[in-house]
C-alpha cells in the first residue's frame, strides 16, 4: 500500500517527461546517422527551403556538403501542399518527383563535384513556386 | 424477359458525358455532376492552384491534375445513388472536406429511404392508436421491459476490478501517454497537414468517431471514466494518486454557482467551442492550443472549485456525453434501496478510507440516471455492503427516469438538457454541410477566409442551433398540447418531455456522420502511427500505405440505416413520453399525432441530407 503512490507517480512521469524525453533521444541519437542533411520544403510566402545541417543551426535555401563524399538529404514537406526536389547536376538517388504534403523522403547522391549547384521545387506549389529554390555549396 | 427490355431501354439512352471539372481549394466546379445511369463519364480534372485528386466513392476510381496538366477518368456510372467525389491529393488544410456530388438517377436510395421513413411512422401511428390503457410496465419495442436491469459486477472478478483502487487509474495514465503524443505531435505539427498528423487524426477522426459510435451509446460517460484531463486536478485536491488521502480537498473547494448547476453552462460552452471547429479538426497546432487550453482550465479549476467542478460544468465535451449516456446499455446503480436507507453515514457520498465521495457530486444511493455520473466506480469502492452494481438495462431507461431529489446538482429532466439535445442537431448539420458538403463557401466560412464570412457561419449556427430547432420543437409541442385537449399540462414541460426524443435521433445522426469521417478517411491513422511527428518514422511498418477509402460505396446505406435506427427510437420512447405527457390515453394518442408527423418530417430531412 505505501509503495502505490510512489509508483502511480514514477508511471505518470514515465507517461508524460519520459515519453517526450524518449522520443526526442531516439529520434536525435538513432535517427540522425541516416541522414547528413535536413531540409524542410516550404513555399516561397512561408519562408522557402530550410536547411538543418548536424550540429550548426537553421539555414535559408543554402547549405554545404563535404565534397566526394555520399551525402543524404532528408526533405520534409511540413506544408498542406505537394512539393518536389530536383538537384539538376548531380543524379540523385532515388529520383523524386513530388513529395507530398506531409511526407518525409530521404534522397542520396555522390557529391563528386565542388562548386554551388542550384536545387528546386519540381510541383506547382503556389503563384512563387518558382522563386522556390536554393543553392548547394560542396566543398 | 423485362429486365432485358428495361436494360435495352435503359442503354438505349445511356450517353457519353463530357465534363469538365475545375478544381481548387477547396472546391470543385461543378460541385454537382448529375448522370444517368449507364452513361460513361469522361471526366477532365483541371487544377486551378495546386495538385489536387478527384476519387469517386463507390466506384474507387480516381485521378489527379497538377496545374497545367490535367486528369482525365473514364467510367461507366452503373451504380445508381449519390456519389461523394472527394479530393485524393493533401492539397491544403480541408483537403479531407473538399468533396463534390455525383448524382447517378435514378436516385433508388433516397426514395427508398424516404420510404422506409414514412413506413416507421405509419407503423407507430398505427399501434399507438390501437393501444387503450397504458401499460403496467414500459416496454421497449413492446418486448423489453424498461426497468429491466442485469448486475454485471455480479461476476466476481469484475467487481474485484471495479473496487481497485488501480482502476480506472492505469488506463487514465494510459491516455496520459497518448495524449502526450497527441500534444507533442501537435505542437511539431505546426500548421502543417492535419491528416497527417498524430494529434489531429486521433482526436478528431479516431477518438470523436469511437466516442459517438460505440463508447456513449453503449457505455455512457466510458471516456470520462479514463480521460486524463482532470488526473493533475485530482491529484493536487487529493495530495494522493492511488491511495485515498482526507476527503477535504487541498485546493479551495468552493461550490460552483447554483444557478449553473445544469448542464446550461455545457450546452453554450460546446457551442462556442464549435465556433473554431474549422481550426482545431484541421490544424495541428490549433488541437494544440485546444488541449492545452483544457488541461490548464481543468488545473485550475480543481485549484478553486470542489472535486469535478470542471466535468460537471466546464468540460466542452462533457455535456453530450451525459445526456446520451442517459441512452447508454450500462449504468451505475444502488442495489437494494433499503440497505443504502440504513446506512449512515453514506460513505459513498461522504467517502470511507477505502475511496473517496462521489466525486462528481451524485448521490449514488438513489441515482437513477446517468447524465452525471463519470463512471469512475468510487461508489463501488466505498460502499462497505457491495450494494452498488454496474448494471446492463435497455437503451434508453433513464430518459424515463425522474428524479426524487433536485436540491443539489439538478440531474432531472429540464430545458437545459432538452437545448442540449436540439443544439447537438444543430450542430450536426452544420458539421455535415461544412465537412460532407459540397459547398465551398461554407468551408470558406467555417475556417474564417473572411471576417464576414465567419460572422455569418456565427449567427447561422446560432439562429438554427438555438432558435429555429427549438422553435419548431416548440410549435409542434404547442401543436401537441392543443390536439390532446389537455388544458392542465404546461406548454414547457410537453416541450422538454418530447426534445427527448432528439437523444436517440442525434446518436444516430451523429454516428452516421461519424462513418462519413472514418471510412473514408480511416486509412490515414495506419500512417500516423507508424509516423506520429512526421518525422519519416516508420514504427509499425504502416508509413507508406496511402489513403485507401473503405465501404463508400455502402456508406450512404449505412447512414440510412444509423437514421432509421434513431428514428425507431424516437418513435417508440416518443409515444412513450406523450402517455406520460397527458392524462389519458385518448390525450395522449391525439398528442402524439404532431410530435410524430415532426419526427418523421426531420427525418425524412435527413436522408435527403445523407443521400439526395
Ligand atoms: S467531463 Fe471532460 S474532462 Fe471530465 S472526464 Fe469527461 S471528458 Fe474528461
Ligand atoms: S455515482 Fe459518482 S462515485 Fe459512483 S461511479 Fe458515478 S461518478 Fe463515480
Ligand atoms: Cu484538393
Amino acid at each position: 500500500m505505501k509503495k502505490n503512490e510512489p509508483v502511480a507517480a514514477l508511471l505518470i512521469i514515465l507517461a508524460t517527461v519520459g515519453t517526450v524525453v524518449g522520443i526526442l533521444a531516439y529520434e536525435k541519437y538513432a535517427r540522425s546517422g541516416l541522414y547528413t542533411v535536413e531540409l524542410i520544403a516550404r513555399s516561397p510566402l512561408n519562408g522557402n527551403w530550410l536547411a538543418r545541417i548536424p550540429g550548426g543551426g537553421w539555414q535559408s535555401r543554402k547549405f554545404t556538403v563535404p565534397y566526394g563524399e555520399e551525402t543524404a538529404i532528408r526533405i520534409r514537406n511540413i506544408e498542406t501542399v505537394s512539393h518536389g526536389f530536383a538537384l539538376p547536376d548531380f543524379k540523385v538517388e532515388p529520383p523524386i518527383n513530388e513529395i507530398k504534403a506531409g511526407e518525409v523522403k530521404i534522397v542520396k547522391f555522390v557529391a563528386d563535384k565542388k562548386g554551388v549547384f542550384p536545387f528546386m521545387c519540381t510541383v506547382w506549389c503556389s503563384n512563387e513556386h518558382l522563386q522556390m529554390n536554393g543553392e548547394m555549396t560542396v566543398e | 424477359m423485362v429486365y432485358g427490355l428495361w436494360f435495352m431501354a435503359n442503354s438505349a439512352f445511356a450517353a457519353e458525358r463530357l465534363i469538365e471539372v475545375k478544381a481548387k481549394k477547396f472546391v470543385y466546379t461543378p460541385n454537382i455532376i448529375k448522370v444517368n445511369k449507364g452513361d460513361t463519364v469522361k471526366l477532365r480534372l483541371i487544377s486551378e492552384d495546386v495538385h489536387h485528386g478527384f476519387f469517386v466513392d463507390g466506384y474507387g476510381v480516381k485521378t489527379s491534375a497538377h496545374p497545367g496538366q490535367e486528369g482525365s477518368l473514364q467510367f461507366v456510372a452503373d451504380k445508381a445513388g449519390r456519389f461523394n467525389f472527394r479530393c485524393s491529393v493533401t492539397c491544403g488544410a480541408l483537403h479531407p472536406y473538399m468533396i463534390g456530388y455525383l448524382y447517378v438517377s435514378p436516385n433508388y436510395l433516397f426514395w427508398g429511404g424516404a420510404f422506409l421513413v414514412i413506413f416507421l411512422g405509419l407503423i407507430s401511428l398505427i399501434s399507438a392508436l390501437r393501444k387503450k390503457q397504458k401499460d403496467e410496465r414500459l416496454k421497449l419495442f413492446g418486448i423489453i421491459p424498461l426497468d429491466w436491469r442485469f448486475p454485471v459486477t455480479k461476476f466476481k472478478p469484475v467487481r474485484a476490478l471495479l473496487k481497485s483502487r488501480w482502476f480506472p487509474l492505469l488506463p487514465i495514465i494510459f491516455n496520459l501517454f497518448v495524449f502526450t503524443i497527441i500534444l507533442m505531435a501537435g505542437f511539431i505539427g505546426g500548421l502543417s497537414a492535419g491528416n497527417y498528423n498524430f494529434g489531429v487524426m486521433i482526436v478528431w477522426i479516431l477518438w470523436w468517431v469511437l466516442l459517438m459510435t460505440f463508447m456513449v451509446p453503449i457505455i455512457g460517460r466510458f471516456w470520462c471514466m479514463m480521460c486524463p484531463f482532470p488526473l493533475i486536478g485530482d491529484w493536487i485536491q487529493r495530495g494522493k494518486l492511488v491511495n485515498v488521502g482526507r476527503q477535504k480537498s487541498w485546493g479551495l473547494g468552493k461550490r460552483w454557482v447554483s444557478k449553473w448547476r445544469n448542464l446550461w453552462p455545457l450546452v453554450v460552452l460546446f457551442w462556442v467551442s464549435t465556433w473554431f471547429s474549422g481550426f482545431f479538426t484541421v490544424k495541428p497546432f490549433a488541437t494544440f492550443v485546444l488541449l492545452g487550453a483544457i488541461i490548464l482550465i481543468a488545473i485550475i479549476t480543481a485549484l478553486f472549485f470542489e472535486k469535478r467542478t470542471f466535468c460537471l460544468f466546464i468540460c466542452p465535451v462533457s455535456g453530450f456525453q451525459g445526456l446520451y449516456s442517459n441512452f447508454s446499455l450500462f449504468g451505475v446503480r444502488s442495489r437494494d434501496p433499503e440497505i443504502c436507507k440504513k446506512h449512515v453515514p453514506k460513505t459513498c457520498v461522504v467517502g470511507s478510507e477505502k475511496g473517496y465521495g462521489c466525486p462528481w457530486m451524485e448521490l449514488p444511493y438513489e441515482m437513477n440516471r446517468n447524465t452525471y455520473c463519470g463512471l469512475c466506480f468510487e461508489c463501488l469502492k466505498t460502499c462497505p455492503y457491495d450494494n452498488m452494481d454496474v448494471v446492463l438495462r435497455p437503451f434508453g431507461q433513464d430518459l424515463f427516469a425522474e428524479r426524487r431529489r433536485t436540491d443539489d446538482v439538478y440531474n432531472r429532466r429540464g430545458t437545459d438538457e432538452a437545448f442540449k439535445a436540439l443544439t447537438m442537431i444543430g450542430i450536426f448539420l452544420s458539421f455535415f454541410l461544412a465537412f460532407q458538403g459540397p459547398f465551398g463557401h461554407l468551408k470558406d466560412m467555417v475556417t474564417a477566409k473572411t471576417f464576414g464570412g465567419y460572422l455569418g457561419y456565427l449567427s447561422e449556427s446560432f439562429s438554427v442551433d438555438f432558435l429555429l430547432l427549438p422553435g419548431l420543437t416548440l410549435l409542434f409541442a404547442y401543436l401537441s398540447k392543443k390536439f390532446s385537449g389537455n388544458k392542465e399540462v404546461k406548454l414547457k414541460q410537453v416541450f422538454v418531455n418530447f426534445a427527448y426524443c432528439f437523444v436517440p435521433v442525434g446518436l444516430a445522426v451523429w454516428a452516421a456522420f461519424s462513418l462519413g469521417i472514418i471510412l473514408p478517411n480511416g486509412s490515414y491513422l495506419l500512417h500516423i502511427i507508424s509516423d506520429p511527428f512526421s518525422w519519416g518514422w516508420n514504427l509499425f511498418g504502416t508509413s507508406s500505405i496511402p489513403w485507401t477509402p473503405v465501404f463508400t460505396g455502402i456508406m450512404p446505406y449505412l447512414q440510412v440505416l444509423a437514421t432509421a435506427i434513431g428514428l425507431l427510437f424516437a418513435l417508440d420512447f416518443g409515444y412513450k413520453f406523450s402517455l406520460r405527457t397527458y392524462a389519458t390515453v385518448e390525450e395522449a394518442k391525439r398528442g402524439w399525432v404532431p410530435i410524430l408527423v415532426f419526427l418523421v418530417g426531420v427525418h425524412i430531412f435527413f436522408i435527403k441530407l445523407f443521400t439526395g
